[in-house]
């Protein structure tokens, strides 16, 4: 993959570009603001951008608004955005851009899972491929606001957590590999969460995503 | 939440911030009753004067010059206790006009204590954090076969995020010392003393205080040492610094002196003014003279207790 990182602080880029190189993928360009960011997606065409969502010069948004104009602007990019802490208006106003395009093509992940460097890489693959890679405390954080908890409440332990692994992006056969179970059993659990939420099942992974996300917010 | 640079300081009259930089503001009432006491008495001579004195014009000279230094007694006594006992509502207001400013003041010093979290010790630990995955998963690959090259790798990765944690562990340290340091616990002359000791140029400290001031007024003491005798190390290039800290008619006074370049200034948003801000909120004052070549003389006055 082409990627281009956005990160303030030096110690993080030098961290992240170290990462990424190491796991063979091509880091384009390296910024420290969102003007830079903009600038170097407009020349690179990269296919994905990682942005962190403080940066200067106000130090409150600056990425993730950039991170909505370049899903708005260029829909090959995906953009898996993080930062120090989960914003709940964060997630919204994401997920908010993403399903403008038939692609979801947006992650957001607290920072600190960078730390897990094959999980990272692989969220941002999906991310670049137009799939979607939400942090667990996101997931958890939707389930908490849901209004839906009788819909949830009628869902086994182990739906929920099936629910919850999809709702963060993944496949089935990574949720399989997570839960120790067969993809079989998984394929299972989904259609039993589809019927009993009153969910039209889909095929694609993006777009059962963002079919749950959509039920979870709503 | 107002912000800080909306901030307008209580409107004070220059005679009035000459009386508080003079003398205690709580000490009005006793000079207050000083002043009428000693008119009481003048007009008393004055009246005796002119009943025991006879028909001519030293008499009523005397008199008079009673009479005069008197009422001006009186009258000061009269302003003093004006000033000490003002009317409530305008007290009120001062009140909440400086209670805004205290609360901006904190508020804007969370935001930097979040901020130097957030870009220092944070983003640090989440280094070492990638340091240590990448080293993992190194380690991971190498179980089938072992590959020199990669145990070179696993070794630098690893003294990388060793130094990086040593450094989030540093910057923590300093992070809780810029909260509260500790050393002030032991008081403001001991606290002092270990930062002059800490300070490069090298600095001559003069501690002169009988009593302890409040903890409030020391905290920001040693603040203001601190931000000033970095500033000398930072901007002044100078070989040599004093710091002094003395009471002087009631007030504690902080003086940094350099033989450094100059032209310190207090500029928006600056070291400096975040500093005169915070002096404010305890109706202190900042004074800076600092010609271009130097030298500079930075002085900070306090109220002993706030």
């Amino acid at each position: 993959m082409r990627i281009v990182i956005a990160e303030d602080s030096a110690v993080m880029r030098a961290g992240l570009a170290e990462i990424l190189a190491d796991s063979d993928h091509q880091v384009v360009a390296a910024v420290g603001n969102a003007d830079d960011l903009l600038a170097a997606v407009e020349e690179h065409h990269p296919d994905a951008a990682v942005v962190d969502v403080r940066m200067p010069p106000g130090y409150t948004d600056e990425g993730l608004r950039a991170a909505i104009a370049i899903r708005r602007d260029h829909p090959a990019t995906g953009v898996l955005v993080f930062s120090q802490y989960i914003e709940t208006r964060y997630t919204a106003d994401l997920l908010g851009a993403a399903s403008g395009n038939g692609a979801a093509g947006v992650g957001y992940l607290l920072k600190d899972r960078v730390a897990d460097v094959e999980e990272f890489v692989e969220a941002l693959s999906r991310v670049a491929a137009g799939g979607t890679a939400l942090d667990p405390e996101v997931v958890t954080q939707l389930f908490g606001a849901s209004r839906h908890t009788d819909g949830l409440g009628a869902l086994t332990a182990r739906e929920r957590d099936v629910l919850a692994l999809m709702a963060e992006g993944r496949s089935n056969g990574a949720i399989a590999a997570t839960l120790v179970i067969s993809e079989r059993s998984v394929e299972k659990h989904v259609a039993n969460i589809f019927s009993r939420l009153g969910l039209a099942p889909s095929d694609a992974d993006h777009r059962r995503v963002l079919a749950v996300l959509r039920y979870l917010a709503s | 939440m107002r912000v800080l640079d909306g901030y307008v300081p209580p409107q004070r009259s220059v005679l009035e911030r000459i009386l508080i930089r003079s003398w205690e503001y709580r000490r009005l009432p006793v000079w207050a009753g000083g002043r009428i006491g000693v008119g009481i008495v003048l007009v008393g001579l004055g009246v005796v004067t002119l009943s025991l004195g006879g028909n001519d014009w030293a008499t009523y000279g005397w008199t008079m010059a009673f009479l005069a230094a008197g009422a001006a007694n009186l009258a000061f006594g009269y302003w003093f206790i004006a000033i000490a006992y003002r009317p409530l509502p305008q007290r009120v207001r001062e009140l909440e006009r400086s209670r805004a400013h205290l609360v901006d003041d904190s508020a804007a010093r969370l935001r930097r204590i979040e901020r130097d979290l957030h870009d220092g010790a944070q983003a640090q630990m989440v280094a070492v954090t990638m340091k240590l995955g990448l080293a993992i998963k190194k380690l991971a690959g190498m179980t089938g076969e072992t590959g020199q090259t990669d145990l070179e790798r696993v070794l630098e990765l690893v003294v990388a995020a060793h130094g990086g944690a040593k450094e989030a562990i540093t910057e923590l340290r300093d992070l809780a010392r810029g909260i509260h340091p500790h050393v002030l616990d032991q008081g403001l002359g001991t606290a002092l003393a270990t930062l002059a000791a800490r300070s490069n140029p090298p600095v001559d400290l003069v501690v002169d205080l009988a009593e302890r001031p409040s903890a409030a007024i020391e905290t920001i003491a040693y603040f203001c040492a601190a931000e000033l005798l970095t500033n000398v190390t930072k901007h002044s290039g100078a070989r040599h610094a004093t710091l002094e800290v003395v009471r002087v008619a009631g007030l504690l006074q902080v003086r940094v002196r350099d033989d450094g370049c100059g032209g310190a200034r207090v500029e928006a948003r600056g070291g400096l003014a975040g500093l005169a801000e915070r002096i404010r909120t305890v109706d202190g004052k900042l004074q800076v003279t600092s010609p271009p070549g130097g030298p500079s003389v930075v002085t900070v006055e306090l109220p002993s207790r706030a």
